[in-house]
């Protein structure tokens, strides 16, 4: 649905994002993870045509731009009006027509629960409410692609799966959502699609299908330090991790297990363990956010 | 045109539900009351058209700007986002502060009227062209002032560049002669001399005319305001006097496009 080529936009001399490539498939949820200032914000608002790239491109895959449903993460709403009020407006940007305006309110308000608080000032809303409201003006007028920056950021648990379940129907209904988070349950939880972003630059993308299958490691335990022998086994493959007395192989390296250990012996090491350990998302984001 | 005009009631309310829009009717009343002291009465027509067109300047500029303000918080991301164009934006922003300018002018006017002057239907018809084409050229050059719509060093270049105009008038041919010869000297020196031939000539033909070239140039450029304030104190228009207004919206349209150029390739970096 949008195409990101090679986008980096600079602030001065910083540089927010650099040289980022995603594809944001038509439907898919896709969950953008990395700690502050890792560019989630940016991106998004580059999506959104806040902000124009230095450079690359990004534009739809269909002929024309898919009107877009944008939350920002600060829940900064206009205070004065009342919850229903402020939806109206929305919907009359979205050339949603007065008749059915109304009735675009109700459902985007029933759909995230805050029909009791339709006539309530936003000022007068909670933190979890003005959350909803956030995500409630994001759904008025149908839009096909729904940019959301934090959306169950400082929720209470209950809250969070509220928020949680509402995004797992907007995906059921077909909408192409990208969201914005710093917990990896979260993601988990409701994207179809992962992409860690850290200073700027995709660190690691993949479905959550693929992200989530277990990924095994080997572990080979020596009686020795291995320091004499690292080199050599590092230069084996890039993904071999030499660390004391222990060797790691990871995911493509998984196949040289017997040269690694060949190599052990014939340098007159004794192995005194050799394990299987899975590698979680977690660990993943980890190394990434290091 | 829904969108703009849901945008243009967004804003309107917005400013008259806050201190601010509460601020600008206490401001027209207090003008109401300094220069048309109901104790005393206006019976001058022309006073009543001048300093009422003069305030509805002033209150075009000032509004532009608190519209534009408030239209640059960051609770507005997600109104912009809908808008196919940036540029539906900029005109409710525009268009707002024009509604609520000409709103304002005329309640002072209604209220200058009582025991003020009576005027002619022909000096009422006159006040829309009057009133209205500054009031747009005001509203059009304040948002070239807001951080809406400035990017980079724009605004230095616009108001530079009207100050340049404003400071260009009074320059006469001895001031720019002398310039000329500088660069003929700078010429002269570098080898040039062709061109400092060319400009030594220029400065010299500069110096034995009668006519101040730069400042009728420029002066051209502001004789639609001095047009209609004599066509304000005349209490009529001439044939060409009449072009006044249609040259200060021309004005005004080349102010909004370079503004809708602006805001419509910035980045959005609302206040929060």
């Amino acid at each position: 649905m949008v195409e990101i080529t090679n986008v980096t936009k600079r602030f001065y001399s910083l540089t927010a994002i650099n040289n980022v490539s995603l594809q944001i498939p038509r439907g898919g949820v896709v969950g953008l993870l990395g700690p502050n200032g890792a560019g989630k914000t940016t991106l998004l608002k580059l999506i959104a045509g806040l902000l124009n790239p230095d450079s690359g491109r990004i534009r739809p895959t269909t002929r024309y731009w898919p009107a877009i449903g944008y939350k920002p993460e600060r829940l900064l709403f206009p205070n004065q009006l009342r919850v229903s009020q402020y939806l109206e407006i929305v919907a009359g940007l979205s050339d949603v027509t007065r008749i059915d305006a109304e009735k675009a309110v109700f459902e985007a308000l029933a759909r995230v629960s805050l029909l009791e608080a339709a006539g309530k000032k936003i000022k007068d809303c909670s933190k979890g409410m003005r959350q909803r409201l956030g995500l409630a003006q994001v759904l008025i007028g149908d839009p096909p692609l729904l940019l959301l920056d934090e959306p169950a950021n400082g929720l209470d648990p209950e809250g969070q799966a509220d928020i949680h379940r509402c995004i797992q129907e907007l995906h059921a209904g077909g909408k192409t959502i990208l969201m914005s988070s710093h917990q990896l349950p979260e993601v988990t939880e409701v994207c179809t699609h992962l992409v860690i972003l850290n200073e700027g630059q995709v660190y690691y993308q993949n479905s959550m299908v693929d992200a989530l299958t277990v990924r095994p490691h080997t572990i080979v335990h020596t009686d020795q330090d291995l320091a004499p022998l690292r080199e050599r086994l590092q230069a084996l493959h890039p993904d071999i991790q030499v660390e004391a007395n222990t060797v790691i192989l990871r995911n493509e390296a998984m196949a040289l297990r017997r040269e690694v250990l060949t190599a052990v012996l014939q340098a007159g090491l004794d192995v005194i363990h050799v394990a299987q350990r899975n590698v979680t998302l977690a660990e993943i984001y980890a190394e990434a956010v290091q | 045109m829904q969108r703009i005009l849901v945008m243009i009631r967004y804003l309107l309310h917005s400013l008259f539900t806050s201190l601010a829009g509460l601020l600008y009717v206490l401001v027209a009343v207090v003008f109401w009351l300094l220069f048309f002291d109901p104790r005393q009465g206006t019976p001058e027509a022309e006073y009543y058209v001048l300093v009422i067109g003069a305030f509805g300047v002033a209150v075009s500029f000032l509004l532009t700007l608190s519209i534009a303000s408030r239209a640059n918080r960051a609770v507005n991301y997600p109104l912009l986002v809908r808008l196919p164009s940036r540029v539906e934006y900029l005109t409710a922003v525009f268009v707002s502060a024009l509604i609520a300018a000409v709103l304002l002018q005329l309640l002072v006017a209604a209220l200058a009227l009582f025991r003020g002057p009576a005027l002619m239907p022909g000096q009422a018809l006159e006040l829309p062209p009057i009133w209205l084409a500054p009031n747009i050229l005001a509203a059009a050059l304040a948002l070239h002032a807001s951080d809406f719509v400035a990017a980079g060093w724009s605004r230095v270049y616009v108001f530079g560049v009207l100050a340049l105009f404003l400071f260009g008038q009074g320059i006469d041919n001895t001031f720019l002669s002398g310039f000329v010869a500088s660069l003929n000297r700078f010429f002269l020196e570098q080898g040039w001399f062709e061109v400092s031939n060319a400009l030594s000539d220029f400065s010299n033909g500069m110096s034995n005319s009668d006519t101040n070239v730069l400042s009728r140039i420029l002066g051209f450029i502001f004789w639609p305001f001095r047009a209609i304030v004599e066509a304000s104190v005349n209490g009529y228009f001439t044939p060409t006097q009449a072009l006044a207004p249609a040259i200060l919206l021309l004005y005004a349209t080349i102010l909004f496009m370079l503004a809708a150029d602006l805001f419509a390739n910035k980045d959005i970096e609302f206040t929060e």
